[in-house]
């Protein structure tokens, strides 16, 4: 596994965004330490893809400042990719991959390796449960070697073993440097897994450790219920 | 042999290169799910071609101009009706082709209607190999230099603007052959046949073909089959080789579902 040696992680300041009359992003300012796991949940429509596009420069931000040292790469939703187009697993890991060809090759088999599907290198997209293709993106994602990741609900609609190992994936990464941010619908105990999270709707609601950020939202009624599971 | 015996060479070539182009072609706008285009520029160029013959200049430029034209005004429209592309692009191609039709008598052009629609393959010349062979280099040369572009902007459309590739310009350039490859198979199946060679042999092959690279080689065999026998058919039978081919196409697509399942 490689080492990420940038050490700057990522910030953003009062960054806005909205589209026609609509503020989908209201003056958030946020940290991503180096070498962290962090978790940035909110409702449906709170804006975390929008969030996530905004701090990759694909979007272009209203107001406000990103600052990051790296490149940054983000892992798409699985309903951005086109699952019938006719290439295989390995094919997709190595896509974008900035090596040469015989070093995508190597490493493409080591990443398949590392998220479980080395089996199906061969496979092609289309044959594939939702399970199996978020491990392909992940996979994919981690080929692009940048010092930051955002994953956009990496762990959505899939089972917990493989929520599971996908998590763990993440750690390691976090704990060999590389700074990651992970949209998601986790809430309670399922939090744990992250160093650090941000609660997001339309603007920042906490930001903290898990349990910190738990006792700030307990008693927010519009934390409680549904909105986290979907 | 004398020229009188060899008057099947030409439109036996323009066949063999019209059977690999098209399902070519049709394998880029099928998995970047561009289809539509293909139909909308093969109406399209019909006031162009038409046009260019009336005033006396080579009809590619006409058709080229008048087939971009027509992606242009769909493009906008399809911008304006989101949700809805498939109702304005369908006008914009009805549009087009009536333009084209009302040009003949408005110019007065002595322009045979029906073999611009359903094609003419054994009255191919040389200037119809001249433009198939510009069609199929600038094809050649979009597979050659853009083939990881097509596969990342095919497979994760967004994630290949993220990547800084240069999406619109692939685009543009896949209009455009898009264009040529539509113009040259006019000789052959006519504007209204020629989505069936651009879709049927990629149809068939879609579901089995593990790169892109195999899917046009496929298809391209595929195509090559159907064009060529359907020429050899046409001939035999005595009936126009366009409806023939496109008769074949449509055929074969359905065997080879019923075979599937």
């Amino acid at each position: 596994m490689s080492s990420f040696t940038n050490k700057e992680g990522l910030r953003a300041s009062r960054v806005c965004f909205s589209y026609g009359n609509k503020q989908i992003i209201d003056n958030v300012t946020l940290e991503l330490k180096p070498g962290t796991l962090t978790a940035l949940v909110g409702p449906n429509g709170a804006g975390k893809s929008t969030l996530l596009h905004l701090l990759q420069g694909r979007l272009q931000r209203d107001s406000g400042i990103v600052e990051c040292n790296s490149s940054i790469t983000v892992m798409p939703q699985r309903a951005s990719i086109d699952w019938t187009f006719p290439i295989t697993v390995n094919e997709m890991v190595r896509l974008g991959g900035r090596n040469l060809q015989q070093q995508k090759e190597i490493m493409a088999k080591q990443l398949l390796m590392r998220v479980g599907m080395e089996q199906l290198a061969q496979r092609r997209l289309s044959d594939l449960s939702g399970g199996q293709q978020q491990r392909v993106l992940l996979a994919r994602a981690l080929m692009q070697q940048t010092g930051v990741l955002l994953l956009d609900e990496p762990c959505s609609a899939i089972d917990p073993p493989t929520r599971e190992h996908l998590l763990s994936v993440m750690r390691e990464q976090a704990d060999a440097g590389q700074t990651l941010l992970v949209s998601s619908h986790d809430w309670g105990s399922a939090l744990d897994s992250y160093d650090k999270v941000l609660v997001l709707d339309n603007t920042l609601l906490a930001n903290g450790t898990p349990s910190e950020v738990r006792e700030k939202l307990s008693d927010m009624t519009c934390m409680m219920g549904s909105h986290c599971c979907g | 042999m004398d020229e009188t015996q060899i008057w099947w060479l030409m439109p036996l070539i323009i066949s063999l290169l019209i059977g690999v182009i098209c399902p070519t072609t049709g394998s880029i706008l099928i998995t970047q799910r561009r289809i539509l285009l293909a139909n909308l520029m093969a109406h399209s160029v019909l006031p162009g071609l038409v046009l260019a013959l009336a005033i006396g200049i080579d009809p590619t430029i006409g058709g080229l101009i008048s087939g971009l034209l027509g992606a242009l005004i769909a493009e906008r429209l399809n911008q304006r009706f989101k949700g809805r592309e498939e109702s304005s692009m369908n006008t914009v191609l009805a549009g087009f082709t009536a333009i084209g039709v009302l040009l003949v008598p408005l110019l007065q052009t002595r322009v045979d209607l029906e073999t611009i629609l359903f094609g003419d393959l054994l009255a191919a010349n040389s200037s119809d190999i001249t433009r198939t062979l510009i069609a199929t280099t600038a094809l050649i040369f979009l597979l050659l230099t853009r083939y990881q572009d097509l596969v990342f902007i095919g497979v994760d459309p967004d994630g290949a603007i993220a990547a800084k590739r240069p999406v619109s310009q692939i685009r543009f350039l896949a209009i455009v052959i898009t264009a040529l490859v539509i113009i040259s198979a006019i000789t052959a199946v006519g504007i209204i046949l020629v989505i069936a060679l651009v879709c049927a042999p990629v149809l068939m092959h879609i579901e089995t073909s593990r790169s892109l690279k195999q899917l046009i080689i496929k298809s391209a065999a595929t195509g090559l089959a159907l064009t060529s026998g359907g020429m050899l058919l046409a001939i035999a039978v005595d009936l126009p080789p366009g409806p023939v081919i496109g008769s074949l196409c449509m055929i074969a697509l359905i065997s080879k579902q019923i075979q599937t399942n």
